[in-house]
């Protein structure tokens, strides 16, 4: 079904802009530029994901060296969305940045994320095969 | 699977060994570490914050509960799980359960020294000098940290221990 698949990519790519608008207007409004380091995490999460997806041989159950060391890419990767989720809250808590922008910029990182990880969903199956 | 022993009555539900849950356990172990670092992070930071008028602040003194519990995570979760068992004989030979055992004990101890410490950071730090609550703050976040790096052990132990169903079914 290419027409669902269009659909799909609009509506993303369109989640996708307003989470990035809320990041920047919660910086911007405020003329505190620390909530930018969100984008960063987010950027960065897949990084270990990918990297030791590369390093494992995922078939190989004998040994589970291989399994090892796609749990700490896993591992890595849940620290990073946890850290885009936690690094306003701080900011916020120490007054570097108001209560506002803090909602905001989680508010877009959760739709950023939610993008990217259904970007994934709708589009790993066809990879498959 | 039908004729293996049990210990419990309940046995665990079958959606529970399945692969996706054993990776949502790994994912969640990793986000209940991050809690628990910037829960951390944000006491010391918001100790140099503005915000903190009183005079007690975060030091390294307050880190090391953590550092311990860190340290006890990783050694705990290095242990090759199917070397415990010392009922299987191939894995036995020359005391690799013995060693295993004894690593383990180590980790265990290490946690449970960071929680310890934690709390023993929170009552000589904050509870006895009478901190009044918006420092007091820094202290309970200590020992929630110390508790968060415990409950991400026993996520990542608990997912890692299906991993062991998991193969069994594939081999099948």
């Amino acid at each position: 079904m290419p027409q669902a698949g269009l659909k799909t990519i609009i509506a993303l790519s369109f989640v996708l802009a307003v989470g990035f608008l809320l990041v920047i207007l919660s910086c911007a409004l405020w003329k505190a530029y620390y909530p930018l380091l969100v984008v960063a995490t987010y950027v960065l999460a897949p990084v270990p994901n990918w990297i030791c997806s590369h390093c494992a041989n995922p078939d190989d159950f004998v040994e589970s060296s291989g399994a090892a060391v796609l749990d700490l890419g896993r591992f890595c990767t849940g620290f990073l969305v946890v850290m885009g989720l936690a690094l306003p809250v701080l900011l916020a808590h120490a007054g570097m940045i108001e209560v506002p922008a803090m909602i905001m910029s989680v508010i877009g990182g959760l739709l950023i994320y939610g993008t990217i990880i259904s970007f994934a969903m709708f589009f790993q199956e066809e990879q498959e095969f | 699977m039908d004729t293996e022993e049990r210990l419990f009555k309940f046995r665990m539900p079958q959606w529970l060994n399945s692969v996706w849950a054993r990776n949502a356990g790994v994912y969640a172990a990793g986000g209940l570490f991050s809690a628990a670092f910037y829960i951390l992070l944000d006491a010391a930071v918001w100790s140099k914050s503005a915000r903190n008028a009183s005079d007690v602040h975060v030091t390294f003194v307050d880190w090391l509960p953590f550092i311990f519990s860190s340290l006890g995570m990783l050694i705990i979760n290095s242990v090759e799980k199917t070397r415990l068992s010392g009922d299987s004989f191939s894995y036995s030979g020359s005391g690799v359960a013995w060693k295993a055992r004894v690593v383990l004990f180590l980790g265990f101890a290490a946690l449970a020294g960071g929680m310890a410490g934690g709390v023993t950071v929170f009552v000589l730090g904050f509870v006895v000098p009478g901190v009044a609550w918006p420092a007091m703050g820094m202290g309970v976040e200590n020992v929630v940290a110390n508790a968060l790096v415990g409950l991400s052990t026993v996520v990542l132990w608990v997912s890692q221990n299906m991993e062991d169903e998991y193969a069994y079914n594939l081999a099948l």
